[in-house]
């Protein structure tokens, strides 16, 4: 199947730095849907986490510079949409973003600041590619599976920076109180989701650093919960999400655990092309379905 | 009309949110994942910036608070709840703290994803 569709990309540090194999997987899964990621020239850290004290812009201007990229690149390419795969780089890029388009004044104060850069003009999309594989249609996925992860029982992990907050509007991909979209891709590629209440619920975020006493918690309670439903894997979307509930494994017992993935890795090996997933792991998989 | 206090002007200008829509139903707090950890309930310290008791920026609930927007999401009164206690840490690091944290004293900094680094100093520190 080829889309052909062209699309920016926004890889974010994460995917650079720690988890490759989220990228790498990312741009297999997409190269077979036909959909060309072209990453963004010269894109520096979205920051983490979008400020919310409305009188200090500063904290914007990480995410305003990449956009400025981004644009240039997309008049370029005849684009303007720019993809994210991390939900977090997702969460910061649309909300600045819908903060510019929305309020004139601190997008004349950001312009005005930044000098050596053209100005922003906020006309970009900002999508995850969790809402540009719905988009396609999840029919479409679910025929150029080769390896039909029969049997697998999936729990998906929304975590926060997808569904919240639900104001202004557009910023969740999906219901924020009860999501769908992962587990509808997960039933396209032949897997069996589970549901399970904690699957909105935050997983400690930041708190590792200093409280992760609190991290403990949370990833305890998620991951329980999940196995408690049938799950045998978790998907993320989130590379805070994935480190921080791995952090809840190291304190689960053997039998308690549940190996985290990223959704990208089991798309890509339903689609019979590299998943990066760590062989005992891809080995563990293909023997249950 | 409630006269509006120092604290709450405050919290309002740096939040954009108005502290008395509230209506203390405590959907934030019954929603809320951490409160647990906290020595406030997020409604409560709505309730004291509503009365402009400053004894709320001794609470540790805005640093517990780790900004996963469920009770914005909640709040039958529209309000960014979330933001609130943003605004909160913002009073302390502007007036007082400047650094919350010491980012030198982070253990196994090397194995830690910098997004979780990153996040911190974005929400600790000035």
């Amino acid at each position: 199947m080829v889309i052909g569709m062209k699309v920016l990309f926004y890889p974010g540090c994460s995917l650079k730095n720690n988890y490759p194999e989220f990228e790498k997987s990312s741009l297999e899964v997409c190269r077979k849907l036909g959909i060309e990621l072209l990453e963004i020239p010269r894109w520096t850290c979205c920051g983490v986490n979008f400020s919310l004290a409305t009188d200090n812009v500063m904290r914007h201007l990480g995410a305003v510079r990449s956009l400025i990229n981004a644009r240039e690149k997309g008049k370029e390419m005849d684009t303007k949409t720019v993809v994210t795969a991390c939900s977090m780089c997702y969460n910061v890029l649309k909300r600045v973003n819908l903060t510019l388009r929305e309020d004139p004044d601190k997008l004349e104060t950001i312009n005005s600041f930044i000098d050596d850069q053209p100005d922003y003009v906020p006309e970009l999309e900002i999508t995850h590619l969790l809402s540009l594989f719905e988009k396609i249609g999840f029919d479409k996925i679910g025929e150029i599976v080769v390896k039909p992860l029969k049997g697998l029982k999936v729990a998906s992990y929304y975590g926060c920076a997808l569904l919240r907050p639900n104001k202004p509007r557009g910023i969740p991909i999906d219901d924020p109180e009860s999501p769908t979209i992962l587990e509808e891709l997960m039933e396209s590629i032949g897997a069996e989701p589970i549901d399970f209440p904690f699957k909105t619920e935050c997983c400690g975020n930041y708190h590792v650093v200093f409280r992760p006493d609190i991290v403990e918690m949370r990833a305890e309670k998620i991951i329980s919960s999940a196995r408690s439903r049938g799950a045998d894997i978790i998907v993320s979307a989130c590379p805070l999400c994935l480190y921080n509930l791995e952090r809840g494994n190291e304190i689960l017992d053997e039998g308690r655990r549940a190996p985290i993935v990223f959704f990208t890795q089991l798309m890509a090996l339903s689609f019979g092309v590299n998943s990066y997933l760590n062989e005992e792991i891809k080995e563990w998989i293909l023997k249950k379905c | 009309m409630r006269e509006v206090n120092e604290l709450a002007k405050r919290v309002i200008e740096i939040s954009g949110q108005n502290v008395y829509s509230c209506y203390q139903c405590g959907c934030c707090s019954a929603g809320c994942m951490f409160t647990e950890m906290m020595d406030m309930l997020p409604n409560q310290a709505i309730a004291l910036i509503q009365r402009g008791d400053r004894s709320v920026l001794e609470k540790e609930t805005p640093w517990i608070c780790a900004s996963c927007f469920m009770c914005t999401v909640r709040c039958p009164r529209g309000l960014d709840v979330a933001a609130i206690m943003e605004a909160l840490r913002e009073i302390r690091i502007r007036e007082r703290d400047f650094v919350r944290v010491d980012l030198r004293r982070i253990e196994n900094i090397e194995k830690l994803p910098q997004i979780a680094i990153t996040a911190i100093a974005q929400k600790f520190t000035w």
